[in-house]
């Protein structure tokens, strides 16, 4: 079983380093690839100065692209699994056995960490436990399944999954989209209860202005998915 | 019906604005894919200029009182289309551009680990 985490990382400075330690301290079975999608403060140099293992990107791609590299390194180097841990240490690694296990005792295509299960540790602002509220719903209107967590970046998946989002995945804003996608290719997805830690450093990548054009966008691009034509793949 | 004096502007910006065209195309600023609908509205403008009875017809048929408002209407619809083509290019474009990065990124890290 190769398992690898994927550190999406713009502007990590002040987590990174904790954050990799913390994974190789509490999930040492897998392996990391940091991808740095071209910081503009010193991520790059102290991921180079620790030799942690990083793929650069040479533009700025966004959250999206840049973890659509990491599932394409997943599939070229042949990973069984592979889970999204975000470089902002909101994410606890000592999760990632227990959703290792759950995706291979159950034979499943993608396990999501949820913070709303056992509503334990951060749960998120008010406005934003709103908008996620919002996602649910719509998530379960639109496909019939209960994803009580559609925005955690937490979220582990099994081979088919990987070829998949390497082969395609939403640039901005990825999570509930991809699960609709997901879903929408009859996977089996399952949650399961995690805490989360609020953001350790820097800033998040969506702002309150920006929230507004978030939900009209996730909005669309979850029903577009929904009356979409099957893909190929 | 369109006055001279309007007929003589309009033919005189067509025919700068094309020569324009063709000598960024043969500097091979403008590729020549893209040049040609612009050449085409061009030739086309530059007819009915010409010919305005030719738009006489047409407008009348449209329920357009001025021959002038139809070509400036046909104008209009011209540049939206042309906008809306190059909407279609600019996201055909990003996602080369999201793969090309991808790519770059990953064989970089392939030399180094080998």
């Amino acid at each position: 079983m190769k398992k690898l985490i994927i550190i999406p990382a713009y502007n990590e400075q002040e987590n990174i380093v904790n954050t990799i330690e913390n994974i190789k301290k509490q999930a040492p079975e897998f392996d990391y690839v940091i991808i740095n999608d071209c910081s503009t403060d010193s991520t790059k140099e102290i991921c180079q100065e620790k030799k942690y293992n990083m793929i650069n990107l040479p533009i700025n791609l966004g959250i999206g692209g840049a973890v659509q590299t990491g599932y394409k390194y997943a599939e070229r180097n042949h990973y069984n699994m592979a889970v999204q841990v975000d470089g902002d240490g909101q994410h606890d690694p000592a999760f990632l056995n227990v959703m290792a296990q759950k995706l291979e005792e159950e034979n499943l295509d993608m396990v999501i960490g949820s913070r709303f299960i056992e509503r334990e540790g951060f749960q998120s602002s008010t406005v934003r436990r709103i908008g996620i509220v919002y996602f649910t719903h719509l998530i379960k209107l639109l496909t019939g399944y209960v994803i009580t967590d559609p925005t955690s970046g937490l979220r582990m998946c099994g081979e088919s999954v990987i070829q998949q989002f390497a082969k395609e995945y939403p640039n901005d804003y990825p999570e509930p989209e991809s699960i609709v996608k997901i879903l929408k290719a009859k996977k089996k997805v399952k949650e399961i209860p995690v805490v989360m830690k609020e953001r350790q450093g820097g800033t998040s990548s969506i702002s309150p202005i920006k929230s507004i054009y978030y939900m009209i966008k996730v909005t669309l691009a979850i029903i577009i998915e929904k009356i979409r034509r099957r893909s190929e793949s | 019906m369109m006055t001279l004096k309007l007929q003589i502007i309009i033919g005189v910006a067509i025919v700068i604005a094309l020569i324009i065209i063709i000598t960024m195309v043969r500097n091979k600023q403008l590729e020549l894919k893209y040049a040609l609908t612009w050449m085409g509205a061009g030739i086309a403008i530059l007819l009915i200029d010409c010919f305005p009875q030719l738009m006489d017809q047409l407008s009348e048929t449209m329920g357009i009182a001025s021959p002038v408002n139809m070509l400036f209407f046909m104008g209009f619809i011209f540049a939206l289309i042309i906008i809306f083509v190059l909407t279609i290019v600019v996201s055909r474009l990003s996602v080369r551009v999201k793969e090309l990065a991808q790519e770059i990124a990953l064989y970089e890290k392939n030399e180094k680990s080998e």
